[in-house]
């Protein structure tokens, strides 16, 4: 299991900023459109966690109207870094559901395949950058909790 | 033209534009506020750009194919849902001949292809033919204001202009068809006979 290390808010907004291609779409964010402070800012209103595992970023929110239920990100294909974080949440945040909103083709979609995720919808259009509209899509995990 | 990057403005690039700002001919072609502005309170004033303004105002470095700062750009006037702003530029003086008009087209770029901007308001003085030259300014505005500003001891007067979607679209098919005569005229010189 890959070790977790919990970022505090500056230098997750710092290490966002670093990789602004890879992280577009990271948890809602886009560091090619927001700098560190509004990134900053975002992660705080949001109420958001980044860790850093093997230098892969990993985020967290929570769903306000559903406690138990985490919208989860991560920067790599790799389903290791999300395994920890997901088995992180279901102990210290009592998660048994996660949700996930990933751009289509992302590194991310491996990963959350490989974990268990699977597609729940696709939103049309759902952001804009690189000079047009793209799509964004859904997934959703659930666990026994 | 040369390769113009635009990245986001950091406190790390407040010292080189409060240089700008002071600069002579930046004075008197934009503004010449940070001549009676104090250093502390020019870097307070970018800083909260930075920090806080990011609903009104955003300020980009433009950078050099060696990554190296040639000048900013800054939006202010931002109407998100409209999707309209107006853009302003600062070129550092050693680069506004190798850089200046790729600055401009860099900023515009980004600005329409990351922010979703549609309509970008344009205000040059009618005196400034740093980056705009006087035929096009001539050609391109759409007011002509006199009295717009009062910079470096004068009244200046200003042009004010919009570029739209189609505004881009035809500049771009103006461009592709220069393109074309350009390579016709090639092809048709490197077809005829050598002269005896």
């Amino acid at each position: 299991m890959a070790d977790l290390s919990l970022l505090g808010t500056a230098e997750a907004a710092a290490r966002l900023s670093a990789a602004p291609q890879t992280a577009r779409g990271f948890l809602g964010l886009d560091p090619v459109t927001q700098n560190a402070a509004l990134l900053a800012r975002e992660l705080t209103r949001t109420g958001a966690q980044v860790l850093s595992a093997d230098g892969v970023l990993l985020g967290y929110a929570p769903n306000s109207v559903q406690p138990r239920q985490g919208w989860v990100a991560t920067t790599s294909a790799d389903p290791a870094p999300l395994a920890a974080l997901l088995d992180f949440l279901r102990t210290y945040r009592r998660c048994t559901s996660y949700v996930a909103e990933v751009p289509e083709g992302a590194p991310a979609v491996a990963a959350l395949e490989a974990c268990g995720f699977t597609g729940a919808g696709r939103l049309p259009g759902h952001v804009f950058h690189s000079g047009g509209y793209h799509d964004v899509l859904v997934y959703s995990a659930t666990q026994e909790g | 033209m040369p390769f113009v990057t635009v990245r986001h403005f950091t406190e790390d690039d407040i010292p080189t534009r409060t240089a700008l700002l002071r600069e002579s001919r930046f004075q008197a072609n934009l503004t010449d506020f940070a001549v009676v502005s104090a250093d502390d309170a020019l870097t307070a004033n970018q800083r909260r750009t930075i920090e806080r303004e990011h609903a009104v105002k955003r300020m980009f470095t433009l950078c050099g194919s060696g990554g190296g700062t040639v000048g900013f750009a800054w939006i202010t006037s931002i109407d998100w849902p409209g999707q309209t702003c107006e853009l302003s530029f600062g070129v550092l003086p050693e680069c506004r001949g190798r850089y200046g008009a790729a600055a401009v087209a860099a900023a515009h770029a980004h600005i329409r292809a990351e922010l979703n901007m549609r309509v970008v308001v344009n205000q040059v003085l009618e005196h400034n033919t740093m980056l705009v030259p006087a035929e096009l300014l001539s050609e391109q505005r759409r007011v002509r204001c006199a009295y717009d500003s009062y910079t470096v001891g004068e009244w200046r007067t200003a042009c004010y202009w919009t570029e739209s979607e189609q505004d881009v679209a035809r500049q771009r098919e103006q461009a592709a068809q220069r393109r074309r005569a350009i390579a016709d005229r090639i092809r048709t010189a490197s077809a005829s006979p050598l002269p005896s």
